[in-house]
């Protein structure tokens, strides 16, 4: 967990709507090299860590701020339901998606700030930045892991404002980031977003990476399971419910035509890799290096009081 | 040309073109010994290349080589039929390699049947984000045939033109170039810039508001109805076709006819569901559309598993 904020009660600290920063490769290059990079990558560690060897279907304690995370994306998901696709296929992506994405904005003042104690009510704008760009980019109807990170920094701002504490992080992931990726598959189906920036077959994944990531972590030391034995398609589907990296794979192949070696030959090679640990640990550097250190991502990266540009 | 025999001129082209017509990549020496000759061949030709009636063209294709094939089953093998390709042959795809290269053979032996424009996927920015470089690496072991291919890159011409009629181009119009005489003093021989007139003709998109407007993509503008309908009138034209955009039919008109969008990689990313389309103009100017779907594939592609260095 990233170090609380020290804030009192009826602090008067200045709260600032979170922007973007990066517009250089050296800004690139100075947000690498900050505190706020190796705060977050810490935070990453400790989900990370907190879902080791553990199935999505264990119980896992809730504290109230888990639960309502739970129900906000649960009232997104109803959303979805009540702003049906409109009919029309000369573009991909469904404006309809601009209808919902526009409700998710109206209503963010009002859900982050039922997120947040009183004497934190002011931190409302900063956190609803995070929480809107996490599902896509209205103009260009698309999203990518660029938003997925934006997702895992909306967390990092609840866990600085110790709205979270240490005890929540199996549920961070198990729950919250799970339900989130199950909104936001539905999302990408129902709307048809483009894939933003995607590297096509040559990348993880059209949309998502952190699935990979900490997936990878509950599958460490696993008795029976191995990298390879996402090739099977009985095991991939029997175990997509308890494992995010089965079910990644496992959406992959629904939503890719043909053979796994052509449409997705990166999770095809890791599939030979040796151990779920070697594979956990590849995930952080390749995250590192294909999603962090991208500049045509992290151009679009917000910054703010809890998780700040360097020398701002 | 003479009939095919030990003294033709062409022995060791079509070989290669029957080889790469089965997708198996050339040599490294020999994709260099290619280039070099198609090098000779684009820079003869006009940033605003005339074109004859009857062509046939065609949108992105993005490595989809497979549907390569289809579009050349449905359309007609080349030189029976003569095409003009506007852009975007690599990246995404996992064939970038073997369409790129078939492309470029075919222009070397069929030069005045085939017309093959730049897109803004042929870049060596681009191509190292979105899959063309990694798959070069991938398939060659180092990154000389992409060095290669960059290079020629730089020679494609950016625009051609169908009998005096029909103006086609990758992206789209620029607020700089009002007329096609504009568009022949650039010169193209260079990366694609971040900005400016090239940029432009490469990045941009039409769209329902009027005038000029601020492309979400971050490069190029968008153009409305009034900026084609003043082309076209200025220059003698009565269509712009495009390509760039994925549309879920193959084509999409716009802008009263003004404007006509081709997209030729069906299933876009092997998942986006789309039709493909390429657009026939007779002898007497007439226009057609011929829709296509993912050609079937014959079984799984030859693939060593590699791992990735970030998890070894």
């Amino acid at each position: 967990m990233p170090p609380q904020l020290p804030v009192a009660a009826g602090d008067s600290r200045r709260w600032e709507a979170a922007s973007k920063r990066i517009t250089s490769q050296r800004d690139l290059q100075r947000f690498l090299g900050s505190d706020a990079l190796r705060e977050f990558m810490a935070f990453l560690r400790a989900l990370n860590t907190a879902v080791h060897g553990r199935l999505l279907s264990e119980a896992v304690p809730c504290s109230e701020a888990v639960t309502h995370l739970q129900a906000i994306l649960t009232q997104l998901w109803e959303w979805v339901d009540e702003i049906p696709p409109l009919q029309q296929s000369l573009r991909y992506g469904n404006p309809a998606y601009r209808t919902w994405l526009q409700r998710v904005i109206q209503h963010a003042p009002e859900m982050m700030t039922q997120l947040l104690p009183p004497n934190l009510s002011g931190a409302q704008s900063e956190l609803a930045s995070y929480w809107v760009d996490s599902f896509g980019n209205s103009t260009r109807i698309d999203y990518g892991t660029g938003h997925e990170t934006t997702f895992a920094a909306f967390l990092f701002c609840l866990a600085r404002l110790s709205v979270v504490g240490h005890s929540d992080a199996p549920a961070l992931v198990m729950r919250v980031f799970a339900q989130y990726l199950k909104l936001m598959r539905r999302v990408q189906t129902t709307y048809w977003l483009e894939p933003a920036g995607s590297h096509g077959v040559w990348g993880l994944d059209d949309y998502q990476f952190l699935p990979f990531l900490f997936g990878s972590s509950q599958l460490i030391g696993h008795s029976s399971l191995e990298p390879s034995s996402i090739q099977n398609d009985g095991l991939l589907k029997a175990h997509a419910p308890d494992y995010l990296y089965f079910a990644a794979v496992h959406f992959v192949r629904q939503v890719k035509k043909g053979p796994l070696a052509e449409t997705s030959p990166m999770l095809n090679d890791i599939s030979g890799v040796p151990s779920w640990n070697k594979v956990n640990s590849g995930m952080f550097k390749m995250y590192h290096a294909e999603v962090l250190s991208k500049f045509p991502i992290m151009q679009h990266f917000l910054f703010g009081s809890l998780l700040p540009f360097p020398d701002s | 040309m003479g009939a095919p025999g030990v003294d033709s001129p062409w022995k060791d082209l079509d070989r290669q073109i029957d080889q790469l017509m089965k997708c198996s990549p050339l040599p490294e020496a020999e994709v260099k010994a290619l280039c070099d000759k198609a090098r000779e061949v684009l820079t003869e030709e006009s940033n605003v290349q005339p074109v004859k009636c009857p062509v046939t063209i065609c949108g992105d294709i993005h490595g989809q080589f497979q549907d390569l094939l289809e579009l050349f089953r449905i359309g007609g093998n080349c030189p029976d039929t003569n095409y003009l390709f506007m852009g975007d042959y690599v990246d995404r795809g996992y064939h970038s390699v073997e369409t790129v290269s078939l492309l470029v053979a075919l222009k070397v032996r069929h030069r005045d049947r085939i017309t093959i424009l730049r897109g803004n996927h042929e870049s060596r920015q681009i191509t190292q984000v979105y899959g063309f470089y990694d798959e070069c690496l991938r398939k060659y072991g180092n990154a000389n045939v992409w060095k290669y291919f960059t290079d020629l890159f730089d020679y494609l011409p950016l625009t051609a033109l169908v009998e005096n009629q029909i103006f086609c181009l990758h992206g789209g119009l620029s607020p700089t170039l009002d007329t096609l005489d504009h568009i022949r003093a650039i010169d193209r021989r260079q990366e694609v810039p971040h900005e400016g007139p090239m940029c432009d003709l490469l990045w941009s998109d039409p769209d329902d508001r009027c005038g000029w407007g601020i492309s979400p993509r971050g490069a190029g503008y968008t153009f409305g109805q009034d900026i084609s309908e003043q082309f076209n009138a200025a220059n003698g034209l009565n269509l712009v076709a495009r390509a760039h955009q994925l549309v879920m039919e193959g084509h999409n008109w716009a802008h009263d006819q003004n404007v006509v969008t081709i997209f030729s990689a069906p299933n876009y990313c092997y998942r986006c569901g789309n039709m493909a389309a390429i657009m026939e103009v007779n002898e007497s100017m007439r226009k057609s559309f011929l829709q296509f779907e993912p050609a079937p594939r014959r079984g799984e592609p030859e693939v060593t598993r590699r791992t990735p260095d970030y998890f070894l």
